[in-house]
């Protein structure tokens, strides 16, 4: 019967873990996003867009980079706001990938996460991030 | 014909002869579990013939690799004439072809050796392994790595130049070796399940589970410290997909060790075992399909594109899960076992609640990783960040270190845990010792706590139970306290080092010292490549508080055929802690200027105005570019400074013999110089740097102190150390079965 008692003490420590990851993963799970439906949500998403030439702003003193990205499909624009050092090679981007949540107050989207593919001859292309 | 005249014949014909042979082999084999004992000779030769044709694949893929050879289209993608020797090398893996066919050279390889340990089982053990070896096969016939391009390139593409690293040389291949490793247990777990043969097995497969659990290890290892040292974003791990496509393999056979173990001492797991085996497999197999296939593609920080083989890799990894799965649907109910009687406290109860929780922990893994694929179904596919998997594997890390902590003292037959606690008092007084020095460090968080005392327990009792055995004769039997003593160090490091490090960004103007953390850190100067240092290097300066002074060189460089910006920290390492410095951004402090003949721009304090070429500069360059001689080109300038103009005529050589260009710098009046970086003819553009103005040359970088982290490498060795130990233990014990068997069989 003890033993049993066990089991059942076991198998419900299990059940709690699960539950406790799959709550976890729901929370972290970035998905990926439209930049309508970015504007609209509160939560950390990711969307992808490509770089508008030219709209690139960095200032040195406070490390914050902003610039605009385009999405392929709605011809919709994004600005972007990340704070951190400028990643080498980003004004060759051919996609940025942003990780991060709207701040509907200052109407851009504050990045805590880059991800800037870069045209590359290899397999693919080369994928860098910066966080 | 045509296709042939687009293949390198010697080559695709020792990969076709291989799949024959390896056809022969298994059909050979398969007669002998017909009956027909005689076909064991031949399915041995077959084997031999086939191991020498991937040799010889092998072999040619070196050489037209070594020679050179651009007409062959993965020379030409992988190679080039610029990359040092050593480095073909790793060329050979850095596609997927040839880390397919390094993989199946590895497998074959191995093969050899599991002919001759697998004993009386060896013609279904040898059946079902070379199926997973005629999977790679498939998948190299249908992508030859030596197809052939129409015509023939004078120079290769040249190496990824991540890849181009010594670190990438030896890492991959030891990779290899550990995915085919994996195979050798699911094959003698499968023989005998379908041969109904449940007995034997295990004590031939558990050498080989721990092979594998030390080269993966081992590969695992090599490729976080690679990641540490060369790409500066400041850790092992990341939990990206390509890292835990080895991992999950290699808890599988962590959990696979220990379950052997407890059925060749316990007769426990003896269903469980086949389950094991079989996962550690088809882990390897699911990892290969994630991150070979693009599904990751958006989702990875490595490289991955579809080569069209994404078909190839579901059918592989579906033929193997159906095998497995009608093979221990079928049987595994006819494998005998008796019922768990280990009382609570004892070393069974413990092995097998530690099983649970690293199995647990590659499952949460396994599902973590295929965030991507679980969420496709859904509108918006999504991903999980290094966050999420730190969370959840915390609690199971603690869970570990308590049973790491308690295992050493168990018996079989049970205790009683005031019998316990009085054995284990001495390391328990120097756990607890030091688990209190990270409290009065600066762990505060009571998960932290918990999880840094049993770390602390764990290594410290662990380590006296090693002392113990090592003194009553020899660390022959102290494999399994040494690997755990090793999983305790290593949590500790892990803690310390990800949790506990101290990060900053400082600009550095050059020569002036800037003081963080109680160091002075001074960008000296900048050093270009010389014949000892191939790449670009900055010099830091770095001062301690107590006046101690040493120069780290991190590197910042661009890799002249991609124009990738690439970047290499330096550390300074000691064994309570590890000084990081990645460089961030580097401004070398020399504006640039682009201007049209007419156009006027401005610097500092200077305006530039370009008036025009002279061509009489120096001779006439005309006459010189007809004659081949050096040619040499004034830029006429017009230079205003403080209201002042004056004209000044920088130049521009071409040597067109060897394409070399000279463009010196030239002084301004006021201060700072001008020198010309090119011209675009098509345009009529100059361009022009000017250096020495106000703007001094800035670097970026990032300081980061990570203490203990040797603590991580450190426990790594001993964990490894300890799985080696093992390993030869149990190779020995193996031997020595089979004796046995052969005399019984004789008498």
């Amino acid at each position: 019967m003890k033993r049993n008692l066990w089991y059942v003490v076991g198998g419900l420590m299990l059940l709690g873990f699960a539950g406790f990851s799959l709550m976890s993963f729901q929370q972290n799970l970035t998905p990926y996003v439209s930049f309508e439906q970015a504007t609209s949500t509160p939560r950390m998403v990711q969307v992808m867009g490509g770089l508008q030439k030219g709209s690139t702003d960095y200032s040195t003193d406070d490390q914050a980079l902003s610039f605009t990205i385009l999405e392929p499909k709605s011809a919709k624009s994004l600005r972007v706001r990340y704070h951190g050092i400028r990643p080498g090679n980003f004004d060759d981007a051919i996609s940025i990938v942003a990780i991060g949540r709207y701040d509907d107050t200052a109407k851009q989207f504050e990045a805590s996460k880059l991800l800037v593919k870069c045209p590359s001859k290899y397999q693919g292309a080369e994928v860098k991030t910066y966080s | 014909m045509d296709a042939l005249t687009h293949l390198y014949l010697p080559g695709a014909v020792a990969i076709w002869s291989a799949l024959i042979f390896a056809l022969a082999a298994v059909w050979g084999y398969s007669q002998v579990l017909r009956g027909d004992a005689t076909a064991l000779a031949f399915g041995r030769r077959a084997y031999a013939c086939f191991a020498a044709a991937i040799g010889l694949t092998t072999l040619m893929l070196i050489l037209v690799l070594l020679m050179r050879d651009f007409r062959v289209e993965y020379v030409f993608q992988y190679s080039g004439l610029d990359l040092p020797g050593h480095y073909q090398f790793a060329s050979f893996w850095a596609g997927q072809k040839g880390s397919f066919l390094i993989w199946l050279f590895w497998g074959t390889v191995l093969g050899l050796f599991v002919q001759r340990t697998a004993g009386k089982s060896e013609a279904p053990v040898m059946v079902i392994y070379l199926a997973t070896l005629l999977g790679l096969i498939f998948i190299l016939v249908r992508e030859n790595p030596f197809v052939m391009l129409a015509q023939s390139p004078l120079d290769g593409q040249g190496l990824n130049p991540l890849l181009q690293d010594d670190w990438m040389v030896i890492h991959p291949p030891i990779m290899f070796i550990g995915y085919a490793a994996t195979a050798i247990p699911f094959a003698f777990a499968m023989a005998s399940l379908w041969r109904r043969d449940f007995n034997g097995w295990a004590a031939r497969a558990f050498p080989w589970a721990l092979f594998g659990f030390l080269v993966l290890g081992c590969a695992i290892l090599m490729g976080g410290y690679w990641a540490y040292k060369t790409l500066g974003w400041g850790g092992f791990w990341g939990w990206d997909p390509v890292e835990n496509a080895s991992l999950i393999p290699w808890l599988c056979l962590t959990v696979l060790v220990h379950g052997l173990h407890m059925e060749r001492t316990r007769g426990r797991y003896r269903r469980a075992n086949y389950v094991i085996a079989a996962s550690a497999y088809l882990a390897v197999l699911y990892g290969t399909f994630l991150t070979r296939s693009g599904v990751l593609a958006d989702f990875s920080v490595h490289s991955f594109v579809d080569l069209g083989i994404s078909g190839w890799l579901i059918a592989l990894m579906g033929t193997f899960v159906g095998l497995s799965i009608w093979l221990l649907a079928t049987r595994l109910r006819q494998v005998p076992t008796e019922p768990n009687e280990d009382p609570m406290l004892s070393r069974g109860t413990f092995l097998v609640l530690a099983t649970i929780a690293i199995s647990v922990s590659a499952l949460v893994i396994t599902f973590g990783t295929s965030a991507p694929l679980l969420t496709r179904l859904r509108a918006n596919p999504g991903q999980v960040g290094p966050e999420w998997y730190n969370l959840v594997n915390k609690p199971i890390a603690i869970v570990i270190a308590v049973l790491l902590t308690f295992l050493p003292y168990l018996t079989w037959k049970g205790d009683r845990f005031g019998a316990l606690l009085k054995k284990m008092i001495v390391p328990a007084v120097a756990g607890t010792l030091i688990a209190v020095a990270f409290v009065a460090w600066k762990v505060h968080d009571a998960l932290d706590i918990v999880l840094v005392l049993f770390a602390a327990l764990a290594l410290a009792t662990n380590l006296h139970k090693v002392i113990a055995k090592w003194r009553a004769g020899g660390l022959r039997a102290a494999g399994g306290y040494l690997a755990h003593a090793g999983v305790g160090m290593m949590l500790l490091g892990i803690l310390a080092s990800s949790a506990y490090d101290e990060s900053t960004k400082l600009t550095l103007e050059q020569g002036k010292p800037v003081v963080s953390g109680g160091r002075t850190f001074t960008f000296l100067r900048y050093l270009p490549p010389s014949a000892e240092e191939r790449r670009d290097r900055m010099e830091i300066q770095v001062t301690e508080a107590n006046g101690k002074q040493f120069s780290l060189f991190p590197r910042m460089f661009l890799n002249q055929r991609t124009q990738q910006l690439m970047v290499n920290p330096d550390i300074k390492k000691s064994l309570v802690s590890h000084l990081y410095i990645s460089p961030l951004e580097y401004d070398p402090g020399r504006p640039q200027l682009e201007l049209a003949k007419g156009q006027e721009g401005e610097v500092g304090d200077l305006k530039v105005k370009f008036v025009g070429f002279d061509l009489q500069a120096a001779g006439n360059a005309l006459a010189q570019m007809a004659s081949g001689e050096t040619i040499t080109i004034g830029a006429v300038l017009e230079v205003t400074r403080g209201g002042v103009t004056s004209p000044v005529k920088p130049l521009y050589q071409l040597n067109p013999a060897n394409g070399q260009v000279t463009t010196p710098n030239l002084d301004l009046p006021g201060g700072g110089a001008i020198r010309v970086t090119g011209i675009d003819a098509s345009a009529g553009n100059l361009r022009l740097e000017v250096e020495g103005l106000a703007n001094p040359a800035k670097l970026a970088v990032d300081v980061t102190e990570k203490p203990l982290i040797e603590m991580v490498w450190i426990g790594l060795y001993l964990m490894l150390t300890g799985g080696a130990i093992a390993m030869l233990l149990r190779f020995r014990d193996a031997r020595v079965l089979e004796r046995v068997a052969e005399r019984a069989a004789l008498s």
